[in-house]
């Protein structure tokens, strides 16, 4: 029960990683763009996200999201046996992107104006400018609180036990309730999450040394 | 190669651009100097529609840059520019500063790109910092670097937005050498400076600018030995630090 409580904690945390990221991204992207419209659309998207509790996201998308949909396609889910783990990624990817989206966005402030034009006037395209130019910059001036954000979620993946997906704080209590050895399981509980995010502190210290994150190296040039 | 037409720009009722013709040949190195506030920069900017015009008509290279039909995107990847700051790509090596835009928007393969700026790196004496980032790089070589970056886009027009304000007064030559080899070569240049020097040596023709209007055009020994205008006079003799009548005795 632990070890499938181990898996499915990581299948969480490495797909709302991803997904959130490339959500975050997204959203990001709408709300520096140039369009009002699209403006508009992702602020209201973090306004929204950012402050309804996690944990009610999870809710809505194992009891109500299902309802949403026409009758045989939530039957279908509501069948399926890991529609629990589908709702927690759905929920945990929608509330981790809406910090991800923001704090990426306090990135792109960090960009002085100037790279873009330079990157205007090398004539790259708009896509190409984001792609190439403020993109990797972003990422870059936005990776130690983008980090941290990730380990946080890694955390939120424990929420998805009130939503009965098997994940380790879930098999924690069941094996409390089934056997009573609760302080075994919890004590391996706890050891696997400080080491994982142990691990993925290790992992963003790393990269941040790779990548040579000096904030003043990206904005030495604003004039 | 470009041409301004009654060119006129304002900036919170400030008008910034009055009334600018001016008609720069191909292969022609035109020098911008002027106080600071002149509107030098903001009139380099318009070139390439970093800088919206609000009168009047910029022709670049034949096209009209008011045209809404006229492809802005292509129209910028003939214009070099070379910004006080350098604006390197600061992820991104010296190597792959210069490949990007021939790259992405010229579509040259990954090793074509690569010797085009192996070239280039030669050509401004920087083939040993080609994967160096610029945050190792001094300003001189930022500068350098900056410039292979535009000429690697084959340009047919390079603009120079104070290329050696930012630099110590050591490094200023190395950037103003590789910039009189290129106007040796025939490269049409406009070049917003503070150099006279260099303006002397290499422009075809000097254009003094004061709030936002030109003043006098003409070549560098009319502009700074025989300046006409006293607005000119004045700036001139700030600058060789020469007095004006009567001001001998001050310091």
């Amino acid at each position: 029960m632990m070890k499938t409580g181990v898996k499915i904690t990581l299948l969480l945390l490495v797909t709302t990683s991803i997904t959130s990221l490339l959500l975050g991204t997204f959203i990001a992207v709408m709300r520096i763009s140039r369009s009002r419209f699209l403006r508009a659309c992702g602020t209201l998207y973090v306004e929204i996200f950012r402050n309804i509790p996690g944990l009610f996201w999870l809710l809505f998308f194992y009891f109500l999201f299902p309802e949403l949909l026409p009758p045989e396609i939530g039957a279908k889910l509501n069948g399926y046996l890991y529609y629990p783990v589908v709702a927690g990624i759905l929920g945990l990817t929608v509330d981790n992107a809406s910090y991800v989206s923001d704090i990426l966005r306090s990135g792109r402030l960090a960009i002085p104006h100037s790279q873009r034009e330079a990157a205007i006037s090398a004539g790259l395209s708009r896509m190409q400018q984001y792609f190439h130019v403020l993109l990797p910059q972003m990422y870059r001036a936005a990776l130690p609180p983008l980090g941290t954000r990730m380990v946080h979620n890694f955390k939120n993946t424990s929420l998805c036990m009130a939503i009965t997906a098997p994940e380790l704080t879930w098999a924690t209590q069941q094996i409390e309730s089934l056997t009573f050895r609760g302080i075994e399981a919890t004590a391996l509980a706890t050891l696997f999450y400080i080491a994982l995010a142990g691990v993925m502190i290790t992992l963003i210290v790393t990269l941040e040394k790779i990548l040579k994150i000096d904030i003043s190296s990206i904005t030495h040039s604003r004039s | 190669m470009i041409k301004f037409i009654n060119t006129n720009k304002w900036f919170n009722n400030r008008h910034i651009l009055k009334n600018i013709n001016l008609d720069i040949a191909k292969g022609e190195v035109i020098v911008i100097c002027g106080p600071s506030g002149a509107g030098k920069s903001t009139l380099l900017r318009t070139i390439n529609k970093l800088e919206q015009i609000d009168d009047g008509e910029i022709i670049v290279d034949g096209m009209y840059l008011s045209d809404p039909k006229t492809n802005l995107t292509s129209l910028r990847a003939e214009i070099g520019v070379v910004f006080q700051q350098f604006n390197l790509y600061p992820h991104k090596t010296a190597l792959k500063n210069i490949t990007l835009a021939p790259r992405k928007v010229r579509g040259l393969s990954k090793r074509q790109a690569r010797e085009r700026a192996i070239k280039l790196l030669e050509r401004v004496g920087l083939t040993h910092r080609k994967d160096a980032y610029p945050v190792q790089m001094s300003g001189g070589e930022q500068q350098r670097v900056a410039i292979a970056r535009s000429l690697a886009m084959e340009p047919k027009v390079m603009l120079f937005d104070e290329p050696t304000s930012a630099l110590d007064p050591e490094l200023i030559n190395e950037v103003l050498d590789v910039m009189t080899s290129l106007a040796r070569e025939g490269m049409t240049m406009v070049v917003v400076t503070h150099e006279i020097g260099f303006a002397q040596k290499v422009a075809d023709r000097v254009v003094f600018m004061d709030e936002g209007e030109i003043l006098e055009v003409g070549s560098p020994p009319d502009i700074f030995l025989n300046p006409k205008h006293p607005r000119t006079k004045e700036f001139m003799s700030k600058v060789f630090h020469i007095p004006v009548f009567g001001d001998a005795e001050e310091e």
